[in-house]
């Protein structure tokens, strides 16, 4: 199944003898431009305004010190920043570190073992392998509906022994989310590794390379887009995850933001919208910049000249 | 092979870290591994009771957020008299009463919650909560508090305070209110620049709590009740009564007045912005309304079909674990909550009238009196554990009758009937 | 092909053991730690009696050394890390459900036997009337209670009923000082609280006039067990002799008559759950027209998510569009914010006559947008593709960069179109890897309780229909909407349901998956 990568890196190069390098600069006009690039920027704006319709909503909510969150189309009649600064005298500061914490080691742990999962399933034939994949797969559509009871009786009983992953700590959680490690972004990686020549492992070992540094030292590096990406899902998911997570820590002064702010809007009647909101909106942010921020890993563009190396 | 291991390296060294600091800004210790098994509290618990071993060790309470601050001013009185400490646990509100449920087994469940009562028949049902002693104070009682903690004869809860909704008039807009339903509609339908003669919330799935005013004035109670007031499970609202008010909301529907796009959110909204002279809601937003500067008023709701309309009463109290191994502190506990200074401080952190007659007397609010005085006639929320089906049904039906996917209002409304009935 | 196949018949021995290399040390001190932490936990664990966890370390270890230590097993040792997560979090959650699918746990049958039985005893308790300040008084090591009654002090224990005090000191209908025993404070009667709270001392030789008990220590009142429990036959009797029998089959005391006690207990009930979805008529008659549009949904959902995620990952992966880089983190806006408040917002808007997109956007059209079955599916489709074509995007933005920009410009060379090439050469290349996440994303979506539930709960419900299920609920919900009917939690019969539709999630995404592999082995 690997054939591909081989034959490709010798049509590749063949290739790229045959052809000169280019420098494709656009030329042509303003009208080809229109028709390659110009479109993208007008689909691009009108996406953007689907995007963010429901958000100004919650951005309205998040600047009008009462009011409700849907009640009323007329947005941005008050502009204030007082659920802001209001903000600071609650748990939110606390539950978004926490958030940081959990979902920061999460996240580093997931690539860690996804990847190294995905390389194993790649990179070696063993019994059972394509018997994992399939299981791997199919256990993470179990239905979790009776997690909540079962989550609290592990980490009850985890407590008595190891206190730090019991139930209450941050900890804990972090190694409940690193249950569903594998999954989902296995395959992601899994299909990422195959489409790295098994060439260059084999180059790497005849020089004596060790299947570790094969491990660290090549493939790790020519997998940085999808270590991003993943990276990103699962720290998004743990970040947004209130179920699991207000069964296991217990108590306000431990929450993620999820669950704090879950347990605003649970009240419907007594709910702080405009808390809830300017709370919200703030969330995002983290988000949006730990994507910017990867943004350069994951479209690093993982070049032919990359894979010949 | 060396670096394959930085995974599980990885791992290991979080957890030495987390194990060392990461858990320093809580403020919490674990609980050590050899604790005291007697202890059915929680791990911060637990830490209290080695710091004072002489007391009634410590008890745990969950409560909401908006109900955490009394909690905690009250432990600290409580703490005084008995040397118990009230650990006060903030819990979601929709998740106290069913993460109770499942945890109280495990004995890691809190000594107490606090709640609305009318979980009250799932709790039992579950054997959850203990019967307390409530004989000799039942009397200083607003009755309908009580009756709302009582099932089968036991009294399962000390209540504190009740809510209810209510007619709230915007001043601003009309100041004499009519006798009648149907006048007050005309009068708002009068009233210059208000889009709705009357709000009352609704939603996709209906809203049966706040039409229930109105369907009390025809005369059709969800459950008859007993002489002593207490309910049975025989409908009332089936019959001639009930078929005339899904025939009025009916009207009502096709005249606009009650609109299933009115959710909550609409609803408050549209009032505050002024467009609407009444509304039927409770004293969870009467607040929000003074707060945005609204002179408002709050009035009884005048009877739609002849007899007084009567609103649902909620009550919120304090329940004690029939899993309790701190169940005697626990307690003294609700004795203490039954004091007139208790219920006035839970009064002043809550803002919402006392159980208790003498504190709700001495209350000095007209919004809050206005609530009072047209819950008087209520009867509390029914308790039994198929009311959660009744409530589905009902509103359900409800909506379809206003919005006119039942065109035969009658005819749904049988159906209703012959559903809840089946549920028993 | 060849390679991988020399590679099976002679297993490449790893460095495991080599000791000339600096990073077998590492590895060393690293398995030093895993092993102290895991000897802890394994002393730790027998210190607490926690057998099972005490057994799964002890396996985890013992793997976990021969793993690592071992010149073979090198994809276990890749595996390893991961797989203990997933056995001990996922596994646990698994037999969790499977076992309670086969249980009748649920509201009514929350507990075990000795529990129900506890708590019928303490709620039967008819109470009297009476209460009295009460004194608790310990003689020889056994409680007993000392009141006063008519104003005469009295004193009593389990055994003896209320006689006479003699000698003793009353101030204020209490009793303040006994001769014969010492009385406790306080602090003594916590720290003695079972035995307190357990004690009722008869009123009188007459069965009939109850015994006190007290529940705070310090007042005592009458009180009368309505019902008994035997031991021995494993009956409660009644005061007009009425048995109830405790039945095994359903956890539950029952009379002859019928009548029960509440609360019941878990009892293991065999396949009854299972079978109850095939017996229940209300529920197969609604089956068909659920599982018609639960796949719908489920297809629909990722296929949208996925070619509008794909499309934009397409478009903007072109290193000519500048300020892309602010464009891509706008489109990952909808994945930032909670789930939960997108849908809510998302009701607000498609409010019929208040909504945004009514009002504002269809110039005051009265839509039915979730009260329409038809709309209502309609929108739910939208609402889930804004909620998921970031996840689509992201995934295939990052799977794009797996094919070399040489192997589209081969392409171009060949004069195929953009579009053509894209279908001939990206999209083949990309499926390898996206296609198990397609799959599991029809899994997720197949079973997205949350989303149907925050939108519509359903509705809108078919009018009059004996069972409140909608026309937008998916079978995940429907299961729902019955095992939980009316606030009647069954959580045996939600885990079997649940399994059930697992079962058949499964196995199409299984058939799902060999199609993948055929997809790989063509590249």
């Amino acid at each position: 199944m690997n054939e591909y990568p081989a034959t490709q890196a010798t049509a590749v190069s063949t290739i790229e003898q045959q052809t000169p390098p280019r420098k494709r600069k656009v030329k042509g006009g303003a009208l080809r431009w229109w028709g390659e690039v110009g479109w993208k920027h007008v689909f691009a704006l009108l996406f953007i305004a689907y995007c963010l319709l429901p958000l100004l909503y919650v951005l309205s909510a998040s600047l009008n010190p009462g009011g409700t969150l849907t009640g009323s189309n007329d947005l941005f009649r008050e502009f204030s920043l007082q659920n802001y600064a209001g903000l600071s005298g609650t748990n939110f500061w606390s539950w978004f570190w926490r958030s940081m914490y959990v979902s920061g080691v999460t996240s580093i742990g997931t690539v860690l073992m996804a990847a190294s999962a995905a390389y194993a399933f790649s990179r070696f034939r063993f019994k059972g392998r394509r018997g994992g994949l399939a299981a791997l797969m199919i256990i993470q559509m179990f239905p979790q509906m009776l997690a909540f009871v079962a989550i609290f009786l592990l980490l009850l009983g985890l407590r008595e022994v190891f206190p730090f992953i019991g139930l209450g700590e941050p900890f804990g959680l972090i190694a409940v989310y690193l249950g569903g490690a594998l999954g989902a972004n296995t395959f992601l990686m899994y299909g990422f590794f195959n489409t790295i020549p098994q060439e260059l492992d084999e180059a790497a070992k005849i020089d004596g390379a060790t299947h570790a540094q094969v491990f660290w030292g090549i493939i790790m590096r020519l997998v940085s887009p999808i270590l991003a990406v993943v990276a990103l899902l699962s720290f998004v998911s743990s970040y947004g995850e209130f179920i699991l997570a207000r069964i296991v820590l217990q108590r306000p002064e431990n929450y993620t933001l999820a669950v704090g702010l879950y347990e605003w809007a649970s009240d419907e009647r007594n709910a702080p919208w405009s808390l809830f909101a300017a709370g919200a909106v703030l969330a995002a942010i983290p988000i949006i910049l730990l994507f910017m921020f990867l943004q350069k890993y994951i479209v690093s563009g993982l070049t032919a000249g990359g894979v010949k190396g | 092979m060396r670096k394959s291991l930085i995974a599980l390296a990885a791992g290991v060294s979080v957890v030495l870290t987390a194990c060392g600091g990461g858990t320093a800004d809580t403020n919490e210790t674990p609980e050590p591994t050899a604790s005291e098994t007697t202890e059915a509290t929680e791990s911060p618990s637990g830490e209290a009771t080695s710091e004072a071993p002489a007391d009634g060790g410590t008890l745990t309470i969950w409560a909401d957020e908006t109900r955490v601050a009394a909690f905690q001013q009250l432990g600290e009185m409580f703490g005084e008299e008995s040397g118990v400490t009230l650990d006060v646990v903030q819990k979601p509100t929709g998740d106290i009463g069913q993460d109770f449920i499942a945890q109280a087994p495990t004995g890691q469940g809190p000594d107490m919650i606090v709640t609305a009562h009318d979980g009250l028949g799932q709790l039992v049902e579950n054997g959850v909560v203990a019967p307390i002693d409530f004989a000799s104070k039942a009397d200083l009682f607003n009755p309908v508090a009580v009756q709302a903690f009582t099932l089968e004869g036991n009294v399962y809860g000390v209540p504190y305070a009740m809510e209810n909704i209510a007619l709230v008039r915007n001043n601003e807009l009309v100041q004499d209110t009519p006798a009648t339903f149907d006048e007050l509609i005309a009068q708002g339908k009068a009233v210059e620049g208000a889009e709705f003669p009357i709000i009352i919330q609704q939603g996709p799935s209906g809203d049966a709590y706040h039409l229930y005013p109105i369907q009390t004035s025809f005369g059709a109670p969800v459950f008859v009740t007993d002489e002593n007031g207490d309910y049975t499970t025989e409908l009332g609202m089936e019959g001639e009564n009930g078929t005339k008010f899904a025939e009025y909301i009916q009207k009502l529907g096709k005249d606009g007045v009650l609109s299933a796009d009115l959710g909550g959110d609409q609803a408050k909204q549209a009032f505050l912005d002024g467009k609407s002279p009444y509304m039927i809601t409770g004293p969870w937003w009467t607040s929000e309304f003074v707060d945005a500067g609204m002179d408002i008023s709050v009035l009884p709701v005048p009877s739609a079909g002849g007899e007084t309309a009567a609103p649902f009463v909620g009550v919120q109290g304090v329940y004690v674990s029939s899993y309790s191994e701190n169940a005697l502190p626990a307690n003294q506990f609700v004795d203490f909550l039954s004091t007139k200074e208790a219920q006035d401080v839970l009064f002043e952190q809550g803002g919402r009238v006392p159980a208790l007659i003498e504190s709700a007397e001495a209350v000095d609010d007209e919004l809050l009196q206005g609530f009072n005085e047209a819950g008087a006639e209520g009867q509390p929320m029914p308790v039994i554990p198929e009311m959660a089906a009744v409530w589905e049904f009902w509103g359900g039906t409800e909506v379809a009758i206003i919005n006119g996917t039942s065109p035969d209002a009658a005819a749904a409304w049988q159906t209703m009937n012959d559903n809840i009935k089946a549920k028993f | 092909m060849n390679d991988i196949k020399s590679q099976a018949t002679t297993p490449q021995l790893s460095h495991a053991r080599d000791l000339s290399r600096p990073g077998f040390y590492v590895k060393l001190a690293l398995m030093a730690l895993v092993n102290a932490f895991g000897v802890y936990g394994i002393l730790a664990s027998y210190a607490q009696e926690q057998w099972a966890i005490l057994g799964v370390l002890v396996v985890t270890l013992i793997a976990a050394d021969y793993i690592y230590f071992s010149k073979r097993a090198i994809p276990a040792k890749y595996l390893f890390p991961g797989l203990v997560f997933l056995i001990v979090y996922q596994l646990f959650v698994m037999g969790m459900t499977a076992y309670v699918a086969f249980t009748n746990y649920g509201d009514g049958h929350n507990d075990s036997k000795p529990a129900a039985v506890r708590q019928i005893s303490l709620t039967s308790e008819v109470q009297g009337g009476e209460s009295f300040p009460l004194t608790v008084i310990d003689r020889g090591g056994e409680l007993g209670f000392a009141v006063v009654v008519d104003g005469e002090a009295r004193f009593g224990t389990e055994e003896e009923a209320l006689a006479p005090l003699d000698g003793a000191t009353v101030e204020n209908d209490r009793v303040v000082a006994v001769e014969d025993g010492e009385i406790l404070g306080m602090p003594q009667i916590v720290e003695r609280q079972e035995e307190v709270l357990g004690l009722r001392v008869p009123v009188s030789d007459e069965p009939e006039d109850g015994s006190l008990r007290t529940r705070n220590g310090t007042t005592a009142t009458t009180s009368l067990p309505a019902l008994k429990y035997d031991e021995a036959t494993d009956t409660f009797t009644n005061a007009e002799g009425k048995l109830f029998r405790a039945n095994s089959d359903q956890g539950v005391f029952v009379a002859d008559d019928g009548e029960e006690l509440s609360p019941g207990w878990r009892v293991v009930v065999g396949f009854d759950n299972f079978t109850q979805m095939f017996t229940d008529s209300r529920i197969s008659s609604l089956f068909a027209s659920s599982l018609g549009w639960t796949f719908a949904f489920a297809i629909l959902s990722v296929f949208t998510t996925f070619a509008l995620g794909l499309f934009l990952a397409v478009i903007f992966n072109d290193p000519r569009v500048k300020g892309r880089v602010i464009y891509r983190a706008l489109f990952i806006l909808p994945y930032a914010f909670p789930g939960f408040l997108a849908a809510l917002v998302w009701r607000g808007m498609l409010n019929r006559q208040f909504g945004f997109v009514n009002q504002v956007l269809l110039d005051g059209n009265a839509i039915n947008w979730l009260g329409d079955g038809n709309l209502a599916k309609l929108s739910i489709i939208m609402v889930n593709l804004w909620l998921g074509f970031p996840y689509m995007f992201l995934v295939c933005t990052g799977a794009l960069q797996s094919i070399p920009g040489e192997l589209t410009e081969a392409g171009m060379i060949d004069g195929a179109g953009p579009i053509k090439r894209f279908f001939n050469v990206t999209l083949p290349i990309l499926m390898v890897s996206v296609a198990p996440l397609l799959i599991a994303s029809f899994a997720f979506n197949f079973n997205n309780f949350s989303l149907i539930y925050m939108l519509t709960g359903g509705g809108p419900n078919y009018p009059g229909a004996p069972i409140l299920v909608g026309e937008t609920d998916i079978l995940i919900s429907m299961v729902y909407a019955i095992s939980f009917e009316g606030g009647n939690r069954q959580y045996g019969l939600a885990s079997a349901l649940s399994i059930i539709i697992f079962v058949v999630v499964g196995f199409i995404s299984w058939l799902g998956f060999r199609q993948t592999r055929k997809l790989e082995e063509i590249m």
